[in-house]
């Protein structure tokens, strides 16, 4: 036992000797295996840990500024009301207040800026939704003008505290100066579209004193706006019902709770979406990496092979020379495991950058969760070890004696059946390739797996990029096919269309009528606007999957496909369609048919059938515009001074806020993703190249004496791997196309819909790039074909 | 078997005359510097004639390896030059010497480095596809006197057999020069007995000028010429009067 332990401890001394010099011999092969695990392991810690800062950073600002739990808006009701509020059973805090629409007229701005106004206290926060103040101060009581606007158009339009403000309320342009700047919880995702990008530099949230709003409204002693929180227990049905039941004869539109809330809405879907995203990516890209450091550390300890026979035929027993190969993968994975967290931390740093346009938090930081990168890195090194032990195992099965002759590719018979009849017809080095294809299957397969992952990331990258340009493509060449939308103060007729008509450089204006509903439909509802078109619409036509245009029925409606499955709806189905404004019909109407818009979902119905409806003549309250682009700017500025309209949106300049917000995510997304592709490419071809070369280096020199050149010596060992990039490559193809709608089938953020459309060029980069990284690996290792040493072949038996 | 060689047949002893077609003037061979240098061959001197069978002896060490290096392209010299012919090796850059290896060497190694993954026939086949005017591959393994197991792999082969593909492999090209590093070192004695034997018929028949480096005293025998290397110098040169046959060597 003593002997034993003896031999053992001063074994264990050598081998870590072994082990060190091992290491550094392989510094290439050990560098792109760390980046393997390092490309899995910052997947897994950036989307984990971006996940839980998302949520985080929600709930501590939910938490902090008191977000409200429910919300009532109603035409006009005495502040008296907002203690009967209080008095329902299951509410705690009301806060009663007056939200308007307004407009922001900027010299510098040829559309009017579309605005809300709502009122707070004069002095200090408001009970529920307060403000986080980001610079400037609190309102003055003493000054009726002073206003404090949310961040996000501030930092878009660069408006400071002490600014002027031009504000149009109830028709009447007033002066204001912006106090303070600040961030609220409702409106986290400021947007006044229903599309999931926020248009911050053409929307603005004001919070004035209430007595500035109260006559600029006429709403003395008055509100029109409720945010209340459950009392502990309350269930929200119940509450919303009294809620409603309080509000209805002072023209409540319904209360909601926050799930309907646009901002938290919005909010939801992301986290739903970086939920999932935060569970598909890192366990694609960990799974990925996994599998090819099984691979490659198997073949790394596989090739100590000789080594290790020769360790046992000294008679070392099987566990130390296991735990020493253990170490080896453990130092390893723990290199990768340490950079993958170096690099997640940086990229979730990048990455939570990239989010802060969308969302406004006070606090939106990257965190390093611990027990994330615990996980992260323990699992690296259980697959390392996993590898390993596999390896040795296999090696220790085999005796000695016959681990320590060279591997015998296959069985002769077996070798013999490939190409003994094309053996004949191609030059025989080309037949000795194909035997070390066909001779090791399983080597080989894994091979061209492990190249071909590389590809679908690569792929993925680059898919966005379509996937956004086709987005645009269906949204705004063939939905949306005007160069812009104004939007009236009120419905006004239809020949006022005339009056936009006659700018110079409006081509034509086709009339639109939008209402905010609420569609029901068993127990699920969802807020949005119902937009009325005309049959023959021009400037707005839907489209199914196939991009044929629908004509909106002429009677029912016509709903987006996630809408209706939101809601449980199918074609023939009736939904009930509360109006939430003019005389607040109910209507209910057939589902008549689905189309397949990708931003936002839609309602849509003829607006003839609309208008009655709604009991109300032919009038419309937004309208599509062509334009003559040379004069485009003229034309916003002219519409921008008249009365009737109170907004507009040109979409060449949305686009262009669209392209500068989205571009940056997607270049970020794209480089990390391509980065991980390539690093798989590199460390698959390259480890494999090495592994070759260690095995077969006797042969191409004994080649090389023979005559052969270093070129016919270098393209025996790479021409194997040439064969497997070429297999690969389609192989990748294919499972990047697959990958990819199978990624955005489980893909829950419903605000928008991302089409599996990836262009010829992204497949073609795709196989370039791994291509070129697979090339790059391989002259690499060609260096080390023309260094090999010719006169040691003469005198080492293989 | 009637197989042309390039030269006119001879086993005479007439060998010997005329033009060297290997020339060697004050080849030096130091490796490392300093208390760590280690000089492997030290102005040597030396003319190859055409057809000749050439051994060199000595023991480990002596410089017998590193001369062979030089002779067959894959080791340069630190001072002095070596000439095939008209193709000048010192100074020859790796395309010059791969095609000189190509053109006109045949190597038969010490532990036969035959591919594994190719048979018989393929080995020596593989050699021929890369020559200009090579023999059958049957007819250089039948020179060998092996005719059967031709699609067999090197791993179901013994030593000695294996050794005659390697021969075989070496000549299928019709090099002008055979050399061969102690191609009996891993070898019993028949069946080294045997290797010999083809490497001497191969001299004989095809007249391949062939120099076969040993440490083995007793293959000096079948030599015309037979130099004695130590510590890097040329020790002693002899002549045999007669040349031994194969089949009458013994060790």
């Amino acid at each position: 036992m003593v002997r034993a332990f003896g031999i053992r401890l001063r074994g264990v001394d050598v081998l870590d000797l072994k082990l060190v010099r091992d290491l550094w011999a392989m510094l290439p092969q050990v560098a792109t295996i760390a980046l393997l695990i390092a490309s899995g392991i910052s997947v897994l810690v950036m989307s984990g840990s971006n996940y839980l800062a998302l949520l985080q950073a929600m709930d501590d600002h939910y938490r902090n500024e008191r977000f409200a739990d429910a919300f009532a808006s109603l035409k006009r009701a005495p502040l008296t009301l907002a203690e009967r509020l209080r008095g329902i059973d299951g509410i705690g805090v009301v806060e009663p207040r007056i939200s308007h629409r307004v407009r922001v007229i900027r010299a510098d701005s040829e559309q009017s800026i579309a605005g809300r106004v709502l009122s707070i206290p004069a002095r200090g926060q408001p009970q529920l939704n307060r403000l986080k103040l980001v610079s400037g101060r609190w309102i003055d009581p003493l000054h009726r003008d002073e206003v404090i606007i949310n961040a996000a158009y501030a930092q878009a339009r660069h408006v400071r505290p002490g600014d002027a403000i031009d504000v149009v309320l109830n028709g009447r342009m007033q002066a204001f100066r912006v106090a303070g700047i600040a961030l609220s919880p409702e409106f986290v995702f400021a947007t006044r579209s229903a599309l999931p990008l926020p248009d911050d530099r053409n929307f603005v949230v004001l919070w004035a004193g209430r007595e500035a709003v109260e006559s600029a409204f006429d709403m003395t002693g008055a509100f029109n706006d409720a945010a209340m929180t459950l009392a502990p227990g309350a269930r929200m049905e119940d509450v919303l019902g009294q809620v409603d039941d309080l509000l209805r004869p002072y023209g409540g539109i319904g209360a909601y709770g926050r799930a309907e809330q646009a901002s938290h809405r919005f909010l939801e879907d992301e986290l739903d979406e970086q939920r999932t995203m935060s569970v598909i990516m890192p366990a694609v890209f960990f799974g990925i990496a996994a599998f090819l450091l099984n691979v490659v550390l198997g073949r790394l300890v596989q090739a100590q092979r000789e080594q290790i026979a020769s360790l046992r035929a000294l008679g070392y027993p099987t566990l130390p020379i296991a735990v020493h190969y253990f170490k080896l993968v453990t130092v390893i994975a723990l290199l990768g495991g340490v950079a993958g967290l170096v690099l997640g931390w940086w990229f979730a740093s990048v990455v939570i950058e990239s989010y802060r346009p969308f969302f406004r938090f006070p606090v939106l930081e990257a965190r390093m969760e611990p027990w994330i990168m615990i996980v992260a890195v323990a699992a690296s090194v259980m697959v390392a070890n996993v590898a390993a032990a596999g390896a040795v195992y296999r090696i220790s099965r085999l005796p000695p004696a016959e681990a320590l002759h060279p591997h015998a590719p296959g069985g002769p018979a077996a070798l013999l059946r490939v190409g003994r009849h094309v053996g004949t017809l191609m030059p025989l080095r080309h037949l000795m390739g194909l035997r070390s294809i066909f001779g090791r299957p399983v080597r080989t397969a894994l091979t061209i797996v492990g190249i071909s992952l590389a590809v679908p990331l690569v792929l993925f990258g680059l898919f966005w990029f379509d996937a956004i340009a086709h987005m645009l493509d269906v949204s705004f060449n063939r939905i949306e096919r005007g160069d812009g939308i104004v939007a009236f103060a009120a419905p006004v007729p239809r020949r006022a269309l005339h009056e936009l008509e006659a700018v110079p450089g409006v081509l034509f204006a086709e009339g639109q009528r939008s209402v905010a509903v609420r569609l029901v439909a068993g127990n699920r509802s969802y807020r949005t606007g119902l937009l009325g078109i005309a049959a023959d619409a021009e400037l707005r036509v839907q489209r199914d999957s196939d991009l044929n245009a629908i004509a909106v029925p002429a009677s029912g409606v016509m709903m987006s496909r996630p809408l209706a499955e939101r809601l449980g709806l199918a074609i023939g189905d009736e939904v009930r369609i509360e109006v939430m404004e003019g005389k607040r019909p109910v209507l209910l109407l057939p589902v008549e048919r689905l189309s397949d818009d990708i931003l936002g979902f839609t309602v849509t119905m003829e607006i003839g059938a609309l208008n009655r409806a709604m009991r109300e003549g032919p009038v419309v309250n937004s309208a599509a515009l062509k334009i003559d682009a040379a004069r485009e700017a003229d034309v916003w500025r002219a519409i921008r001074r008249m009365p009737m309209v109170e907004a507009s949106s040109s979409k060449a300049q949305w686009l262009g806020l669209f392209n500068d917000t989205i571009a940056g995510m997607l270049v970020v997304g794209a480089v990390i993703l391509v980065g991980f592709g390539l690093t798989i490419a590199v460390g698959v071809v390259y480890n494999s190249a090495r592994v070759a070369l260690q095995e077969r280096a006797w042969e191409l020199a004994s080649l090389r004496i023979l005559g052969f050149t270093r070129g016919e010596a270098a393209g025996l060992l790479l021409g194997e791997l040439a064969f497997c990039v070429a297999v690969a490559i389609p192989l990748g193809l294919a499972l990047g196309h697959w990958l990819i709608t199978l990624i955005l089938s489980v893909r829950i953020g419903e605000s928008f819909q991302i089409p599996a459309v990836i262009s010829p060029p992204s497949y073609a980069w795709a196989a370039l790039a791994v291509i070129f990284a697979a090339l790059a690996s391989a002259l690499i290792v060609r260096r080390r074909v023309d260094a090999l040493d010719l006169v040691a072949v003469l005198k080492t038996r293989d | 078997m009637q197989v042309a060689g390039k030269q006119a047949p001879n086993g005479d002893d007439s060998v010997g005359e005329g033009d060297p077609v290997f020339v060697a003037r004050g080849l030096s061979k130091v490796y490392g510097s300093g208390e760590a240098r280690v000089v492997a061959l030290a102005d040597i001197d030396l003319d190859i004639h055409a057809g000749e069978f050439l051994v060199l002896l000595g023991p480990s060490g002596s410089g017998k390896s590193t001369l062979l290096n030089i002779l067959g392209g894959l080791d340069a010299p630190t001072s002095g030059s070596a000439r095939w012919r008209d193709h000048e090796l010192t100074g020859a850059g790796d395309a010059e010497l791969t095609l000189y290896r190509r053109e006109h060497v045949g190597f038969v190694f010490q532990f036969y480095n035959l591919i594994p993954s190719l048979t018989v026939r393929e080995n020596v086949e593989l050699v021929a596809q890369i020559a200009d005017d090579p023999m059958s591959a049957d007819d250089a393994l039948g020179l060998v006197e092996l005719t059967h197991r031709l699609d067999h792999f090197p791993a179901q082969l013994s030593g000695g057999e294996q050794q005659r593909v390697a021969v075989a492999r070496a000549i299928v090209k019709r090099p002008d020069i055979l050399l061969c590093d102690e191609p009996t070192g891993a070898l019993d004695a028949d069946t080294g007995r045997m290797v010999l034997a083809a490497i001497d018929k191969v001299n004989r028949d095809l007249g391949t000028t062939t120099v076969v480096i040993t440490h083995n005293s007793a293959i000096a025998g079948m030599a015309h010429r037979v130099l004695r290397l130590s510590g890097g110098h040329i020790a002693g040169e002899d002549r045999n009067a007669t040349r031994l046959p194969p089949g009458e060597i013994a060790w």
